[in-house]
């Protein structure tokens, strides 16, 4: 009887709890369906803190090595990456950008590398590079006028050695265009005239016609901010795009030129151009269609990427940006989130979540389901 | 306004100033004679107090009002007739042609200035004795006609310019503003004595072993502070109202300059005088007193006189400096019209046939212008100056210089020292660097925040300039020392570093190695070598 009792109270209880469990989980089913859709979409990608701000991608993994080891003080790793690039101006240039920047901050290695191997061409292409790095550093990175009296004269006096450790890596390497990139960065830095500019210029152009750190270089100098203006600047990119093979990535420099100019007033009766203007969709359109043809190792395909990113964005080609984020992902030392000093990381990863979730949403709204990661 | 009006304006100006302490008394014991009539006792006690805590700065300022009598000290040796004729007899012409009483006193002083003050009395209104004073450094700067445009300019303020009252107005003027100058003369007093007297009770403190107050003079001086700054500010009514005369005076005063002395020659004068004050600062700042911190001083008649070698050896540059005149706007307070403007005024006279004249050097007026030039010292110099040690100029600029750059080496020496004891001299320097101390001794020299916030290389390159230039003085010095080094005097340009030739042109490339990323001091030790072989040698022929 008592039993009975009990069966009788006890089943409307365990029903009422079942139900009640139920509810519970479906709504916790539904709640994490549909809110973390868009968690899912940027979970698995790199926080701002863990951001590698010094490259634009991850380094091929010998280059790697022998960067670490010139870290300890060891050359022979880095003289026999540049061996193995040979003439592949492209990567020789990154490459031996990287080595002068380290070589800025310390020479002993470099040193060593130069007494052991007398007149090698490598070694005298990094110590050019190096002392250009070495005169920015004493610049600082600032406007001129935040740019005090002792860093200019320091500038300028580390400047005109560099021009001769250009000259002396020229010389034992005749056909190699880096030397001349890095005149580029002292004529920039001395403030020569066009026709110097224009004279270093054709000497890289008859080494490597279409080379891209060759043309940064150059766009920089042909910039409003150094010795040009923004006309001069984005008739230099248009004109090396329009004449560039595809995958040579020189399309990227018209949205560099847009870049480096935004936000400036426009010079004479021109117009400041708008992002989303059919120019720029024209030049968008023409990058995605450079990276697609580029080799894959192509050691500046990722920087080309970072500004597709930030400029389908900007365009509302969500798809497209949130692509080239992913591929990027982990990496921001590129434009352009290189100009943003302390917080080049955030920004990126500001931008990167925007394009993902963004992304998520149109997916979601077409299929009703979330898109695969 | 008709000039006589005008002149009655400046009269009751003139007679407000004197008035003013008179009228605030007044007015203070109007008060309190309201106050006795009016209120209680306590009360007019409370206000007769501070109505005569008020009134003591103001009675003490009509003290002041009084221009102090001359004391019989003079900047400078008053010179009578018999010592110089030439000078008193062009005086006197030049008064007579002005239309002016001559002056009863010629006084020499140092500088470029030249000023004819009357102490008159009952406040401007009567004349008094008239002092001349001609700055020796004019003189030395002007020839006889353009000496005579400029004394004749002085006179005719004298002159009763265009009413008989005007002459009173200029007189009145001048009083006013050295009243001005008298009253900030006794706050300054007022102040340097509580600052003495603050300092010797410091000093006190801290000799019986207490904390030393700071000095604090802004509370002391301030009744007379207070006072000038009522009469400073009456006085700047007083000369904005009179400007256009005072202005017109100035005018008039070149005039008759030009009548007398010459259009080109007063123009040349004015023209001259601008130059020659630049010259002059320059003069004594790079020249007569450059030795000072040294404890040197030129010979006797040199520290003044030496102006005149500088004018000799500058007389091209000096003379395209007289197409340049300062043009400095016009303040509201100025009593002298631009500068520009007078020489414009002038030039545009109609031409009085007298151009060419050529004429000797103003000093020849004195009967001995390198006494003169001896005994001015004795005014212009404090009694310490006067005790410094007198050399010829050649020495004077050598060691001077070599003092100097001594003692601006200090840091450089203090790090060397730091590392290898000793006095710190460019071959302990060399041996630090080769011992791989350069980067250590460039930590330890004066550097700006981006030279501290530069690691590695950047570092280095910033350190760099100031070890390439601190040990150029090292190494200088030390061949100064050994004779094979010294600076020349130039009364053209700056002093010059004389090298022996073999040295000079291997000094640079030499510093740029010693301070190389891989230091290499045998250039630099071979050339001071070779510098002793010098000295020891043949002595130092090619240079003085």
């Amino acid at each position: 009887m008592f039993m009975i009792v009990l069966i009788v109270l006890a089943v409307p209880t365990v029903g009422f709890l079942v139900w009640l469990g139920g509810v519970f989980v479906r709504e916790y089913v539904r709640v994490s369906r549909g809110g973390d859709r868009h968690d899912a979409a940027v979970a698995g990608l790199v926080p701002a803190e863990r951001q590698d701000t010094a490259l634009a991608a991850p380094l091929p993994a010998a280059e790697r090595a022998a960067l670490d080891a010139v870290r300890e003080g060891r050359w022979e790793p880095a003289a026999a990456v540049l061996t193995e690039i040979g003439r592949d101006w492209e990567r020789r240039s990154a490459f031996t950008y990287l080595l002068g920047e380290l070589a800025a901050d310390d020479d002993t290695w470099l040193t060593a590398w130069e007494q052991t191997r007398r007149d090698c061409p490598d070694a005298a292409v990094v110590r050019a590079r190096s002392t250009v790095v070495l005169a920015w550093n004493v610049r600082g990175a600032k406007r001129a006028r935040y740019t005090s009296r002792e860093q200019f004269e320091g500038f300028h006096r580390v400047l005109e050695q560099a021009g001769a450790d250009i000259e002396r890596a020229a010389q034992l390497n005749p056909d190699d265009p880096t030397p001349h990139i890095a005149a580029i960065w002292v004529a920039l830095g001395l403030g020569a005239p066009r026709a110097e500019m224009d004279r270093i210029w054709a000497e890289v152009t008859a080494r490597a016609p279409h080379h891209y750190e060759a043309h940064f270089s150059a766009l920089q100098y042909w910039c409003k901010k150094w010795r040009g203006s923004r006309r001069l600047a984005m008739a230099f990119a248009e004109q090396a795009a329009a004449a560039a093979p595809a995958g040579s990535l020189l399309t990227a420099f018209p949205l560099i030129a847009f870049f480096e100019h935004d936000g400036e007033d426009a010079e004479g009766t021109d117009e400041p151009e708008d992002v989303e203007s059919e120019a720029m969709q024209r030049r968008v359109d023409a990058a995605l269609r450079d990276v697609a043809a580029a080799d894959a190792s192509h050691p500046r395909l990722a920087e080309v990427r970072h500004l597709l990113a930030y400029y389908c964005l900007l365009q509302g080609r969500v798809d497209e940006s949130a692509e080239n984020f992913r591929l990027v992902d982990g990496y921001v030392g590129a434009l352009p989130w290189r100009y943003r000093g302390d917080d080049q990381a955030e920004h990126f990863c500001d931008m990167r979540d925007i394009a993902l979730k963004g992304a998520a949403d149109v997916a979601f709204h077409l299929d009703g389901a979330p898109p695969q990661a | 306004m008709a000039p006589t009006l005008r002149a009655v304006r400046a009269l009751v100006l003139l007679a407000g100033f004197h008035l003013l302490g008179l009228l605030l008394l007044g007015a203070l014991a109007a008060i309190d004679w309201a106050a006795v009539t009016w209120t209680a006792g306590f009360v007019y006690t409370k206000v007769i107090i501070v109505s005569v805590l008020l009134a003591v700065p103001v009675v003490r300022g009509m003290v002041m009002l009084r221009t102090p009598r001359d004391d019989g000290e003079t900047p400078g040796p008053r010179v009578t007739e018999a010592d110089e004729p030439r000078l008193w007899q062009t005086v006197r012409e030049l008064a007579e042609q002005v239309g002016t009483r001559a002056p009863d006193e010629i006084v020499l002083v140092a500088g470029v200035n030249a000023a004819v003050t009357e102490d008159a009395r009952l406040g401007g209104l009567l004349p008094g004795p008239r002092r001349m004073y001609l700055g020796l450094s004019l003189m030395a700067g002007l020839d006889e006609t353009q000496l005579r445009a400029v004394v004749a300019h002085e006179l005719g303020h004298f002159v009763h310019a265009d009413t008989r009252l005007g002459a009173l107005v200029g007189r009145g003027q001048a009083q006013v503003l050295r009243t001005i100058g008298h009253f900030e003369e006794r706050a300054e007093n007022t102040a340097a004595k509580e600052r003495a007297r603050q300092e010797r009770r410091a000093a006190k403190r801290v000799a019986r072993g207490k904390e030393a107050k700071a000095v604090d003079t802004s509370g002391s001086g301030i009744t007379y502070r207070t006072m000038a700054r009522i009469y400073t500010g009456y006085a700047k009514l007083y000369v904005r109202a009179t400007r256009s005369d005072s202005r017109r005076q100035e005018f008039a005063a070149d005039l008759a300059a030009a009548r007398i002395a010459g259009r080109d020659a007063t123009a040349a004068a004015l023209r001259a005088t601008c130059a020659l004050d630049a010259a002059h600062d320059h003069y004594m700042r790079c020249y007569a007193t450059i030795g000072v911190d040294a404890g040197l001083l030129p010979r006797p008649g040199e520290v003044f006189g030496g102006l005149r070698r500088l004018l000799a050896a500058r007389a091209d540059e000096l003379s395209g400096l007289h197409g340049r005149l300062p043009d400095a706007a016009e303040g509201p307070y100025d009593t002298h019209p631009p500068m520009a403007e007078r020489v414009a005024r002038i030039e545009a006279l109609p031409y009085d046939g007298r151009g060419g004249e050529s004429a000797g050097p103003s000093l020849g007026l004195l009967a001995d212008a390198d006494g003169r030039f001896a005994e001015i010292e004795k005014y212009a110099l404090t009694p310490q100056a006067l005790g410094l040690r007198r050399v010829d100029w050649p020495e004077l600029v050598h060691e001077s210089i070599r003092a100097e750059r001594e003692a601006a080496s200090g840091p450089l020496r203090a790090a060397v020292a730091a590392e290898r004891g000793g006095p710190g001299t460019a071959s302990a320097m060399l041996d630090a660097i080769d011992a791989g101390a350069l980067w250590r001794i460039g930590d330890q020299l004066p550097q700006s925040g981006a030279a501290r916030a530069a690691t590695g290389r950047a570092a280095r390159e910033f350190a760099r300039p100031g070890l390439h230039s601190g040990l150029r003085q090292l190494v200088v010095l030390e061949l100064a020392d050994r004779g094979a080094a010294r600076w020349e005097l130039s009364w053209s340009e700056a002093a010059r570093l004389d090298l022996s030739p073999g040295l000079a042109g291997r000094l640079g490339p030499a510093l740029d190695a010693a301070v190389a990323d891989r230091p290499d001091t045998g250039p630099l030790r071979a050339l001071l070598a070779a510098g002793e072989a010098d000295a020891d040698g043949k002595g130092r022929s090619e240079a003085v």
